[in-house]
């Protein structure tokens, strides 16, 4: 298909605001999402990603800017190419799970017969064919939301969104869904996920955009944000440091974990010129090592000093 | 429109397919059935005996009184009584009738009392002595002179079935009796005092005959009926409406296919099914009547069914139809703004009290289809879907007051469907608490 060639652009947004009333949820949101490449997209709760990604798929319309689709402008028409698993989901209590797969995948435009078919394959690949002919409310809690999952890729959609994938999952699963995501950017698929967990997001994502108050705060490659924020802090342990450690003019900050100290650079100083301060200054070093931030502590700090 | 198709297939199917509904539909008619005979059968079940002491010291009333409470004097009676109301009367109606006044005869039972040489005070206590020994149930103490009361007093104050016929055949014996002091021919009297007889009929414009016994009755059941079926599929449609909000299913759906989609595919799956069972109650009422009919005789009694032909029919259709989707997409309405089935019954309380006034108004346009009120309650949005029918059951109004309705119902509908969707879009979404009115109002306007 031409319009999963990687590099160009799935999706792209454009200047897109959105506002309940006084409150604005989205303002000014510009980024774009690549095909084959999983696009992490964060922020703390609030922060107007489950609003923004109501609108990529058609729930809602923005009140100004462009969303872009394939390089259309988004339409009732193109959902059928995007699956969303929505954070809060759920099943019709008292129905089959096979009649209410085949009810949303026939939503999503795909044929009865051909239904039918993907329906056996991922129950088998799922290991619930044995659950076919149950109600909701004879499966347990992780079974449901492997179901869920399954309604989100029926229609074998080009773009697909998740939202909080994770929440609520046992660790069984977790590996299963991770299995699967890999799958679909193996196949040039694109993937849009969001959470709050830095960690997972961290493990997962080729691409990130971090919101804060309806606003875009950072974004871009992880190796590029990382990259950013990577050269002011330093794993150390050692001893005899104290007199050196407490300069402020050296070091803004010393976070004491465990058996070693994280070292915040001060301003315009650079490693080489500390560990020279260090050695000068006798103390015993152990360990000296330059380490990227987490997305954690990025996540913390631009969130914090938002 | 394959999804929309799927959305009516969906909701169809979750209705039919499942064992309330296939009860429902066959209960209905059941239970129906048995509301009507209850009343019939309680009746019929026959009490002991009600043993009475007469005291008689002129001796002239009891044998009387025993005379007028033979069978074949209550059965005439009965006779007379029915052929007021019907002209001619079948096998079975007469052997009935028979039936009915042997019982009455047998329920009472007069036994005599010989009063003479006693004082009225002395004839009481020994019938309060027999009433206490359990060997009367009742007493009745005639009184020397006619005109003075007679004194009953009966332990079985309830039955008045059996005090009914028993009064009437002691005041027709004391009748008698006077007739026959004055010397007066009691065959002569009855001839001169019968009744007149009035020939009492409903006629369309035309001129036709139609019963309007029948027409009552059928009007109210077809009132009821549309009535019925309303209240539960609106409440139906809540329910969907509530449960894909409940369980945040409505956000997979929204990003499946349009809300306005959505909608109409519930109202109208929902409203298939409204109809199947609709259907399937018309036709057991048909095929029981057919039975009925060839299995008992009850040609009379059918007689008084209205006659409804393929046109009203039709109509009926239309405005069960009209009924549906007004009722539908307010109960869909209320269903998007609420966050439970519970607080959604306390919403659905002015819409059904709306659907109670139209099933009321019925009785107003039963007794008079050309009324003012009449005419007004038939095309008013709202209640035109439960009062044309009966008006047309009762008398076909002008074909344009029934355009008339269909146009302001089907107008009431678009505006409703209109409000129910962009209320809808946003509702679905809202999740934790319930909707305010005011809120509402802006999403009406800015949605």
């Amino acid at each position: 298909m031409p319009d999963s060639r990687p590099l160009e652009a799935t999706l792209r947004v454009s200047n897109v605001t959105k506002r309940f009333g006084e409150f604005t949820a989205v303002e000014n949101l510009s980024f774009e999402v690549r095909a084959g490449r999983v696009f992490g997209f964060l922020g703390p709760n609030g922060a107007g990603k489950t609003t923004t990604i109501r609108m990529i798929v058609g729930i809602t319309a923005p009140d100004a800017g462009e969303i872009e689709l394939f390089g259309q402008t988004m339409s009732h028409g193109m959902q059928n190419r995007i699956g969303y698993l929505p954070e809060e989901r759920g099943l019709y209590k008292k129905m089959k799970v096979v009649d209410q797969l085949r009810y949303f995948a026939e939503l999503k435009g795909v044929e009865r017969k051909v239904a039918d078919d993907r329906i056996d394959h991922w129950l088998e690949r799922m290991e619930l064919a044995d659950w076919k002919t149950k109600k909701t409310t004879d499966l347990s809690k992780g079974m449901q939301q492997k179901i869920q999952f399954i309604s989100t890729v029926l229609h074998e959609p080009d773009l697909l969104i998740l939202d909080e994938p994770f929440s609520g999952l046992d660790p069984i699963n977790v590996e299963f869904l991770i299995d699967v995501i890999s799958e679909f950017k193996t196949q040039e698929k694109t993937i849009i996920f969001s959470t709050h967990l830095m960690e997972t997001a961290e493990k997962l994502c080729n691409d990130i955009l971090l919101i804060n108050k309806a606003q875009k705060v950072v974004g871009g490659s992880l190796r590029e944000v990382k990259e950013s924020y990577g050269t002011n802090l330093i794993a150390f342990r050692g001893a005899g440091a104290e007199k050196v450690l407490a300069d402020k003019a050296l070091i803004e900050k010393v976070v004491s974990h465990a058996d070693e100290q994280e070292l915040h650079l001060a301003n315009g100083i650079n490693p080489q010129l500390l560990l020279q301060k260090l050695m000068g200054s006798g103390a015993e070093i152990t360990k000296f090592e330059i380490t990227e931030p987490s997305l954690n502590d990025i996540f913390i700090e631009r969130v914090k000093n938002a | 429109m394959r999804k929309f198709l799927a959305v009516v297939r969906h909701e169809f199917k979750k209705i039919v397919l499942k064992w309330s509904f296939l009860i429902g539909t066959l209960l209905f008619p059941v239970l129906a059935g048995v509301l009507a005979m209850i009343p019939l059968i309680i009746f019929s079940l026959r009490g002991e005996p009600t043993k009475i002491a007469v005291a008689d010291p002129t001796g002239n009333i009891f044998t009387r009184l025993e005379a007028n409470l033979s069978a074949e004097r209550l059965m005439e009676k009965a006779r007379q009584a029915a052929s007021e109301q019907f002209k001619d009367f079948s096998k079975s109606q007469e052997e009935a009738m028979k039936n009915d006044a042997a019982m009455f005869m047998e329920n009472i039972v007069l036994i005599p009392y010989d009063t003479s040489g006693k004082t009225v005070d002395q004839i009481r206590g020994d019938l309060l002595a027999k009433i206490k020994a359990d060997e009367a149930d009742a007493y009745l103490m005639v009184p020397r002179s006619p005109d003075q009361p007679f004194e009953f007093r009966s332990r079985k104050g309830g039955d008045f079935i059996t005090n009914d016929t028993f009064t009437d055949a002691l005041n027709a014996a004391v009748r008698s009796q006077r007739l026959a002091d004055a010397n007066i021919s009691e065959k002569r009297l009855e001839e001169l005092s019968a009744k007149v007889k009035i020939d009492a009929k409903g006629i369309d414009e035309t001129g036709a005959e139609r019963d309007t016994a029948g027409t009552f009755i059928a009007a109210f059941a077809i009132g009821l009926m549309i009535y019925v079926t309303l209240a539960i599929y609106g409440q139906v449609i809540m329910g969907a409406v509530v449960e894909e909000k409940e369980t945040r299913i409505a956000e997979i759906l929204f990003s499946s296919a349009r809300p306005f989609e959505l909608m109409l595919g519930k109202l109208v799956g929902v409203g298939l099914a409204g109809l199947t069972q609709l259907s399937i109650w018309l036709t057991s009422a048909v095929v029981i009547l057919g039975i009925a009919v060839s299995q008992t005789d009850v040609g009379p009694v059918l007689g008084m069914v209205p006659k409804i032909t393929p046109f009203m029919l039709g109509l009926f259709l239309i405005f069960f139809l009209l009924g549906f989707f007004i009722y539908a997409s307010i109960f869909a309405l209320i269903g998007s703004m609420v966050t439970s089935m519970q607080e959604g019954s306390q919403f659905a309380f002015p819409p059904i009290l709306i659907m109670l006034a139209g099933f009321y108004f019925c009785f107003a346009v039963v007794r008079d289809p050309n009324s003012t009120l009449s005419v007004l309650v038939s095309m008013a949005p709202f209640l035109a879907p439960i009062t044309m029918p009966v008006r047309i059951l009762a008398e076909m109004p002008p074909l344009w007051q029934i355009a008339l309705a269909i146009v302001v119902n089907t107008i009431t509908i678009a505006g409703l469907v209109w409000v129910t969707a962009r209320v809808y879009r946003v509702g679905m979404l809202m999740y934790g608490k319930r909707a305010t009115i005011p809120e509402v109002w802006k999403w009406i306007r800015h949605a």
